[in-house]
């Protein structure tokens, strides 16, 4: 194994992230290509994590862009400071400044307000990571517009002219695959899937998130999730969930898992209420230890 | 194929395998997968692995293929004669068309009748401007009905109508002259108050573009329904300006997409390609399963912009239960759920079937699709 790539995946386990070869690989090249990392998994893997782990580990500072429908330029490129460019020509009134000198002024850097991406290029001192959150939940317009900016690291405003990268960003994107991304941007990206994790990786993953929980609490929560993911839920529960059940669990001061604690913390791991219904009569019926056992490695 | 030196043409040579086999691998990626090795141990097996899935994958479905290949060339010490042997077993990937019709089998014989039917009518003449009145009974006549010479005119009516449905607004903005849906743009505002120093006088306005909804088309081909489906999909496919995205999947007793290779050819083209690499198939329709096959393997198609169409007669030889759990889970996810059956036509038809039965709970529009007229008022449930 490369040294440096060694050391990345280090690096991440130190942040307290639980990582494997193939993310710190992944992670690795992304850096030193100069390529966007597309991470896409079911939701609850810890995706985001890993932009948040890489800022970290980089010491770089973290930009985030959440995606959403409709996302547009005005709120993920720039937008005009409106109120202070009205302020100022209020105050030129009176001036010998002809029309387009005001115009000129008022629609330069200073009456920009930056959003993330071009927040993200315009860094002075080192590159940032960018992460492009969600990326799925845009639409194929701003999916386009996108793709131009991460594949040029510039950007063109009418007004200014081009704005190019001092320092091109890491950009890491995520998806959690409720649409089908355009095969243009795939193509630019370095690709990762994260699956759920194995038992041995989500005990880990457990241990390492909540430090205060019992051995034998954890190894039961594990199994008990693992064995849940095998069944047909319309949301099954991703790490996110192990963490908050564990997190509630060591609350209420829980040493394993028994009929009533599980009954009553169940919410924590299922958020539909169908699956709720399913889980409880199953757990009801074959008792919690079965279940647990059923979920063993 | 030994030593430091040859690394360089082995990969190169893994991304032509890649590509042969059905990978999509760019003269870009050829070439950052070179520049890669720079980068990494390549005397370590797993890294070359797994740098190279990183950089030549672009989707989890491509992962298995990826593996097995690599798995396969990577086998340095085995003679040229074994490894080519070997590489029969290896499994296709699903970005290529003709891989992907290796798969498929079901639909085959009612793809091979669509083709066939096509050829006749290939161009329309100068097309009428509205639908004309004329056309009215060849309207309202059941598909079925028709002769194969007949057909052509209708594929021609069938467009004229797509063209005819207009597109939705979107939540993107462009200039606008005023009226009621627009708003306030306030960069052009300003630009213009700069005239009048710095007062507002005129308001520059902007309103949603326009909007673009999704189709999800699942068509049952199996016995009488091909015919049905055949012309539902020259309706859709016509009307594909309309809509952002397109995607057409056929069942008999399995699902098949073809939305990738419609997109690459010519229509026509495509269902004889289609037709032309199947051979043989059972019958009996199995839409529970499909429908189910596709609200696990391909739900991330669909969502609050999608129209999800079910063209299928119902007759479901599986479990109705499969169908009603399914549908459910589409439903939950889909902007609209609407499930067109040809028997509706037909005014004594009674949706009695347990499938139907099953499906109606979670369908949001039930009509028929077994004229041209039926397909005309099918356009006012498109748009979302």
């Amino acid at each position: 194994m490369r040294d440096e790539i060694a050391r990345l995946h280090d690096a991440m386990e130190r942040e307290a992230y639980v990582t494997d070869r193939a993310m710190a690989t992944a992670a690795y090249l992304a850096m030193t290509l100069h390529k966007p990392l597309l991470i896409e998994g079911h939701p609850g893997v810890g995706k985001t994590e890993v932009a948040k782990v890489l800022a970290r580990v980089l010491d770089a500072k973290l930009i985030r862009l959440q995606c959403y429908e409709g996302l547009d330029v005005s709120t993920a490129l720039y937008e005009w400071n409106y109120a202070k460019q009205l302020l100022h020509i209020k105050l030129q009134e009176g001036t010998a400044a002809t029309t387009r000198e005001r115009e000129a002024e008022i629609f330069s850097r200073e009456f920009l307000l930056e959003r993330p991406l071009l927040h993200a290029i315009t860094q002075a001192d080192a590159s940032p990571v960018l992460l492009v959150d969600e990326v799925d939940r845009s639409d194929e317009e701003f999916e386009a517009f996108l793709l131009e900016v991460l594949s040029d690291h510039q950007v063109t405003i009418p007004e200014i002219g081009t704005v190019r990268a001092t320092h091109p960003p890491h950009v890491v994107l995520t998806s959690n695959r409720t649409r089908e991304l355009s095969e243009a941007l795939r193509r630019r990206c370095l690709y990762l899937w994260v699956d759920y994790p194995t038992y041995e990786k989500e005990l880990r993953i457990v241990r390492t998130k909540v430090p205060g929980i019992e051995t034998r609490l954890a190894d039961e929560v594990v199994r008990f999730i693992q064995h849940v993911r095998t069944r047909r839920l319309s949301k099954t529960p991703g790490v996110a969930e192990s963490l908050d059940w564990a997190q509630a669990l060591v609350t209420l001061g829980a040493g394993a898992l028994a009929a009533d604690v599980v009954d009553e913390t169940l919410g924590c791991v299922l958020k539909d209420e169908a699956d709720l219904r399913d889980i409880r009569s199953a757990v009801e019926k074959s008792g919690v230890d079965a279940f647990v056992a059923e979920g063993a490695a | 194929m030994s030593g430091e030196g040859s690394v360089v043409e082995r990969v190169t040579a893994f991304c032509r395998v890649l590509r042969e086999r059905g990978l999509v691998v760019t003269p870009a990626e050829s070439v950052d997968a070179v520049r890669l090795l720079e980068w990494i141990d390549v005397s370590d097996r797993m890294e070359l692995h797994l740098a190279l899935r990183s950089l030549l994958t672009t989707r989890r479905e491509d992962l298995a293929a990826f593996d097995a290949l690599f798995a396969e060339w990577w086998r340095v010490s085995q003679p040229e004669e074994q490894r080519s042997r070997d590489r029969k077993s290896v499994p296709k990937a699903r970005l290529n068309a003709s891989g992907q019709v290796k798969h498929v089998d079901a639909p085959a014989l009612a793809l091979s009748r669509w083709s066939s039917m096509s050829v006749a009518s290939d161009d329309e003449g100068p097309a009428p401007l509205a639908m004309p009145s004329a056309n009215e009974s060849r309207a309202k006549k059941d598909f079925a009905t028709f002769d194969s010479d007949e057909l052509g005119e209708i594929e021609r009516l069938t467009r004229l109508i797509a063209r005819r449905i207009n597109a939705r607004r979107s939540r993107r903005w462009k200039p606008a002259r005023g009226g009621n849906s627009s708003r306030v743009d306030l960069r052009r505002t300003i630009r213009l108050s700069l005239k009048t120093g710095g007062d507002i006088v005129e308001l520059a306005r902007r309103e949603r573009k326009l909007r673009r909804t999704k189709l999800v088309a699942l068509c049952d081909v199996s016995g009488s329904m091909d015919l049905y489906s055949r012309f539902l999909l020259q309706f859709l496919y016509a009307l594909q300006h309309a809509f952002a995205r397109v995607e057409t999947f056929v069942f008999s007793t399995r699902l098949v997409s073809i939305s990738e290779v419609l997109r690459r050819d010519e229509y026509r083209a495509a269902l004889a390609a289609l037709a032309r690499s199947e051979t043989g198939w059972s019958g009996g329709t199995k839409i529970g399963a499909s429908i189910a096959q596709f609200a696990t393997d391909w739900s991330r198609l669909v969502d609050r912009r999608t129209v999800v169409i079910i063209l299928s007669d119902g007759w479901d030889t599986g479990e109705p239960e499969q169908l009603g759990d399914a549908l459910r889970e589409i439903h939950r996810r889909a902007g609209r759920v609407v499930w067109l059956n040809p028997l509706l036509g037909s005014p004594s038809y009674k949706p009695l079937t347990r499938g139907m039965q099953a499906a109606l709970p979670h369908v949001d529009i039930f009509a028929p699709a077994h004229n041209v007229a039926s397909l005309a008022a099918l356009g006012r449930h498109l748009g979302l």
